[in-house]
């Protein structure tokens, strides 16, 4: 960095005469290298980002209305598009990752906000509370290929979960959790990637209800609401923003989930579980269709916008207004 | 603090720490805290026996016999060494490329008017929760041209796409929360701008640089996505990739794979209960702005 000092001679010097007129440039100079060295401070991290996500994401909108033969591109306009919305297996992988996505964000939230208002319960210490809001969220830390292999373990033919099922619930045979129907295969997926994924709605929630005034219960509790009510009346409206932000990043991200797909079922069985990602990476990367696996990203990509658009809208007007607490 | 379900036992008479509800939700609790950790447990347990006990019929819920030859196998063959180092190389560089810049942004975000910077934030923080698969096969042949393709630099500098939004948006706040006053007083006290950033800001800073650090780190290490396609081959291979080789492998080695899967989640752990507060502020910052 620049250093930038108000006495160094590289300001023009301020003579006797024209001393307002110097003092005037002088400011100004100085304004304008402040400005420069703002500009130059951010310059690297942002040139690096539109270098390497905000190119590649016009590259791939490019490339979707291209196609390599030959070792050359050439535009077919909206033929990946036509070649999509007629492609029994897009429509198929949009399918999987909304019976994908939906039932894991409802799991998140609810497993989520359960052990939020465990963990805000009076009867925790705040060394017990964050002991165990630590061992709670471990699972958060861990890489999909770590947790996707300790799960494979649990959920072996002759692993433990197997045991129990086959054991305590009189199953005659152990269940092939992740190769077996394609419904199971799904649920598999889903719990795993709760597992994985519940702890960030539980550290957001419990920031929330941490912020709610307990006045506001006082007061419920003084007009007789009992906990249901006090729960529906109070400590839903209030959290009502932070879920609303919570639900929305991670449905992006759970809507992106790629790696347990790609580890566990490969799309499998039935290509039940091919998720719209994964038919990305399928089609692009695998099969090295490059044109339609980026007119298929595309359509994923636009989609994503638009929720990270109103999203990203919400939180500005929240910051600007001070209304919202994210 | 009152809760929002809690004084049921309030109401039948028994008194805050022993009441009915306050032992109900300790033990689901409990049992919550159970199921969650088990799967950990377990990983560890199967890197640390013999197979026969993990595999068999009932399982052995506890250990019986501790082994250490998964550990002496991947720790003796420098292939499964070389994942390690891998992971280790890229984080850490991940984190020290991701801080350096993140904090020069933002501190030029902080402290100077940058023309458009509420935008510009907020698309850094839109382009960061996009999927990584949408923009790998562009990625890829961008990495292929321009020669990073099959190197560490590839692999680092697609993580540092991802974790330098976080990094920009925590050290922003960071550096926000600390008073222009103390820059200014110290270049009144002859301090030229860059000794006073050296001397004042830096030292005031160094929490939160560990702390985005730590998020950058944990991000490349557990990144698999990007370790897949920008390179080939066992020579650059990090954990993550080495572990998600294993499901397709025909001969199937669970004891040395599981003691790998600890030896990657182990310094997770380490981290997490070290810098726990930090790896809760990087999960929180696209969710609550300050």
């Amino acid at each position: 960095m620049p250093p930038e000092t108000g006495h160094t001679g590289a300001s023009p010097p301020a003579s006797g005469v024209n001393r307002g007129a110097g003092q005037a440039r002088r400011s100004r100079w100085l304004m304008i290298r402040r400005e420069l060295t703002g500009y130059s401070l951010v310059a690297p991290a942002l040139l690096f980002l539109i270098l390497l996500t905000v190119y590649p994401l016009m590259r791939t909108v490019q490339m979707s209305f291209t196609d390599l033969k030959a070792g050359e591109w050439i535009f077919v306009g909206l033929e990946h598009y036509r070649e999509a919305l007629d492609d029994r297996w897009f429509w198929n992988s949009v399918r999987a990752v909304v019976a994908f996505t939906v039932p894991a964000l409802v799991l998140h939230l609810l497993i989520g906000l359960g052990f939020a208002l465990l963990l805000n319960e009076t009867w925790f210490s705040t060394g017990l509370r964050n002991f165990m809001r630590g061992l709670l969220i471990l699972p958060w830390v861990f890489s999909t290929p770590a947790s996707a292999l300790m799960w494979a373990l649990l959920l072996h033919q002759t692993g433990p979960v197997n045991y129990v099922v086959v054991r305590i619930l009189g199953q005659s045979a152990p269940i092939p959790f992740l190769a077996g129907s394609p419904r199971l295969a799904m649920s598999s997926l889903v719990a795993i990637n709760t597992w994985l994924s519940y702890p960030f709605f539980m550290i957001i929630i419990l920031g929330g209800l941490q912020a709610i005034p307990p006045e506001l219960y006082e007061a419920a509790k003084v007009d007789g609401a009992n906990a249901l009510k006090r729960f529906r009346h109070v400590t839903l409206p209030q959290l009502r923003t932070i879920l609303l932000a919570v639900t929305t990043i991670d449905f992006i991200f759970t809507f992106g989930q790629l790696d347990l797909v790609q580890l566990l079922t490969r799309g499998g069985p039935l290509r039940r579980t091919e998720t719209i990602t994964y038919y990305v990476y399928k089609t692009g990367m695998l099969d090295g269709n490059l044109g339609y696996g980026s007119a298929v990203s595309t359509m994923m990509l636009l989609t994503l916008l638009v929720i990270i658009v109103v999203y990203v809208k919400l939180l500005s007007r929240g910051g600007e207004s001070g209304e919202t607490s994210f | 603090m009152a809760s929002a379900l809690g004084g049921f036992g309030r109401r039948l008479g028994v008194q805050s720490y022993f009441s009915l509800y306050g032992l109900l939700s300790g033990l689901l609790m409990f049992a919550g805290v159970i199921i969650v950790l088990f799967p950990i447990a377990w990983m560890v347990f199967a890197s640390m026996r013999p197979l026969a006990e993990t595999f068999g019929s009932p399982p052995a819920w506890i250990p019986r016999e501790v082994t250490g030859d998964a550990y002496a196998k991947i720790f003796s063959d420098p292939r499964q060494l070389r994942y390690q180092l891998n992971t280790y190389i890229i984080s850490f560089s991940t984190a020290i490329l991701s801080v350096g810049l993140g904090a020069l942004a933002a501190y030029g975000f902080s402290r100077f008017r940058i023309w458009g910077s509420e935008f510009i934030l907020l698309t850094i923080m839109a382009l960061q929760m996009l999927p990584g698969v949408s923009i790998i096969i562009p990625f890829y042949n961008l990495a292929r041209s321009a020669g990073v393709w099959n190197t560490y630099l590839g692999m680092i500098m697609a993580d540092t796409v991802f974790a330098l939004a976080i990094s920009i948006w925590l050290l922003k706040s960071y550096i926000d929360s600390i008073p222009t006053d103390l820059e200014e007083a110290a270049t009144v006290d002859g301090c030229n701008r860059f000794q006073a950033l050296y001397k004042i800001v830096l030292p005031l800073l160094a929490p939160g640089l560990v702390g985005t650090g730590t998020f950058a780190f944990l991000y490349a290490w557990n990144d698999f996505v990007f370790a897949t396609i920008l390179r080939n081959g066992h020579e650059l291979m990090p954990m993550t990739v080495a572990i998600g080789n294993f499901f397709t492998q025909a001969n199937r080695d669970w004891n040395a794979i599981m003691a790998l899967n600890t030896m990657a989640t182990l310094p997770l752990i380490a981290i997490f209960v070290f810098l726990q507060r930090w790896v809760i502020e990087g999960m929180t910052a696209g969710a609550l702005k300050e």
